[in-house]
Order: structure tokens, then sequence, then C-alpha cells
């Protein structure tokens, strides 16, 4: 970290710019604690990042809480997510901008049947590869995804918030879902 | 420009599909990994050290949708690669591939790379 006076700031901005762009902060005095501190733009959207994702983190401790705040009903983000597969399913070949296929019906009516009968609903989203991706992330900011194809099963890939990793098969169906979602919120 | 790729270069990501502003997006604003996965190889514009607000009146031209940015050290942190390839209506196409000989990005690598995504601009 480095600190100079805002006279020397004025005087050697390319300096001070080139010294917070290569990754050390610039802390830059002023009267009346009114101090500046200069930054990269890739450490400010990394800074950007971790407020937006803790901010997300306390949404879902407080959704996991229902004395603290309301929150929406899960039957509300079924809905939702029912909603968006419908979009999902309408979602025509090229609809990437690259060439990828439009989906096939029995995988969006899988789907449809794994929402109706999840316990704790996922966010969901299309992939190009013709799968469509599950998402789930709890308040100690570990990330599970499950990329459901019309195979019989299901690949779960897990981030921990301690950058660990890990890949496992299950069935591809509600029951073995669920336990996945409990424990991973548990 | 050539094959060469600074490492601070920037480069920028149409999201498909335009009408759908919200497919791709999270509830905590972030970016879906799944944006990512392109057997076909992850389209992107190189930036070669252009204006944000020029590469985005430019893509603006031909896309409504919304547009995130990265920095080719982003990819190259992660063991992708980014190839130069541009085309007949763009010189600045590139893509970015899982490595040198695998083109789909492993799971890992969209997940770094959807978090270090940045939106740039919203859609139209």
């Amino acid at each position: 970290m480095t600190i100079a006076k805002q006279m020397e700031v004025r005087s050697n901005i390319k300096k001070y710019f080139d010294i917070a762009f290569n990754g050390d902060p610039v802390i830059v005095p002023r009267k009346g604690n009114k101090n500046v501190v200069i930054i990269s733009e890739e450490e400010y959207n990394s800074l950007e990042q971790l407020r937006r994702e803790a901010a997300y983190a306390s949404a879902l401790s407080s959704r996991r809480s229902p004395e603290k705040s309301p929150s929406p009903d899960s039957s509300d983000i079924k809905s939702d997510n029912l909603r968006k597969l419908s979009y999902i399913a309408a979602l025509k070949e090229g609809w990437n901008g690259n060439g990828a296929p439009a989906f096939d019906k029995k995988l969006i009516s899988k789907v449809r049947e794994l929402l109706e009968n999840l316990s704790i609903q996922p966010e969901v989203f299309p992939t190009a590869l013709q799968t469509i991706q599950l998402e789930y992330d709890n308040s100690r900011r570990d990330h599970m995804e499950i990329e459901v194809g019309l195979s019989n099963t299901a690949e779960i890939f897990l981030v921990r918030y301690d950058g660990s990793e890990s890949f496992e098969q299950i069935p591809a169906d509600a029951d073995h879902i669920n336990k996945k979602a409990g424990a991973f919120y548990g | 420009m050539d094959d060469h790729f600074d490492p601070n270069e920037k480069l920028y990501r149409a999201i498909y599909p335009p009408e759908v502003a919200e497919m791709f997006w999270r509830k905590d604003g972030t970016v879906s990994s799944a944006a990512f996965a392109d057997p076909k190889g992850l389209s992107v514009d190189r930036g070669d050290h252009r204006s944000d607000e020029t590469v985005v009146s430019i893509m603006r031209e031909r896309f409504t949708g919304r547009i995130i940015s990265l920095y080719v050290k982003n990819c190259v942190n992660v063991g992708a690669s980014v190839k130069y390839l541009p085309s007949a209506h763009n010189t600045y196409h590139s893509e970015i591939h899982g490595s040198d000989t695998v083109v789909l990005l492993s799971k890992q690598q969209r997940v770094a790379l959807s978090r270090k995504a940045v939106i740039l601009a919203e859609s139209h």
C-alpha cells in the first residue's frame, strides 16, 4: 500500500496510476479525514463482485431464517423456475449466436418434473451443450452446479468457499437431487 | 493485430439470447457459468486496447443484449487458450478455448471465468 500526499499525486499522476494499476492501492490523505484510495479497475471489479456476493449471501441467510424478514415463498420460486423453463423450451436453433440446437422436448419434460419435485429450488440456466444447469449457493459461499441432460445421470460440480472442488455423478431424479441439496444447505 | 494477446487486453462477450435478458443472470447479479459453455468455442471480441465505450458502441451495431468483459490474464490463469480468429465481418473476433487442443471450457474454467466477468452494458 502506498501513501502519497495530494500535491505529490497531482504532480505525478501517471506514476501513481501505474502503481495502482499494478495492484498496489494508493491512499491519498486529505484534510478532515476525507481520504481517497486509488485502485485499478480490476481491483474495483473484484471488490464489487465481493460486495454482490456478500449481499447475496446475506439475502440467502435471511431467506433461511423466516423470523428475520419476509422472503419469496418456495412456490413462487418454483413458479419462476417453471416460467423460465418455458423460455428455455422456446429457444430456437442458434439461440446462443453460435449454432446451439434447440432443446429436446424430452429434456424439458424431465427438468419440469424435477422442478415440480425439488424441495429446495435451484436457479435454472440453459447450456449450449443440450443440458440444463441447476445452481445452488449457500450462506457459506459454496456453489453447487447440477448438469442435467437426457442421460439417466446428472453431474454435480461443487466449489467450496475455500476453493476446493469435487465432481460426482448421481441418478438424475428428484430424490437424489433433494438429498444433495439438503446436505448442501445443512 | 496478431496472434499475441497482452495479459491486460480485454475480451468482450455478448450474452445471448438478447431477447431474454435474464436468461443467464443469477439472483446475486452475476452471470452463470452456463453462459461459458460452447462446444464450438466461446466467441469474444478482443479489445486491442480500445476503450470500453468504443467496443460496446461497435458491438451494439449487431447485438442488443448484455455485454460482459474479461481480461486475457483471467483466461490464462485458468489454463484457457485465447485464439485470434478474425472473420470477414469482424476483425476483432476471437475465441476462448479450454486449452490449445480442447475447445470446450471445463466446468472449473467456466465457474472461474464467470466470477471474473464484469457487466459492461445492459440490454437495449
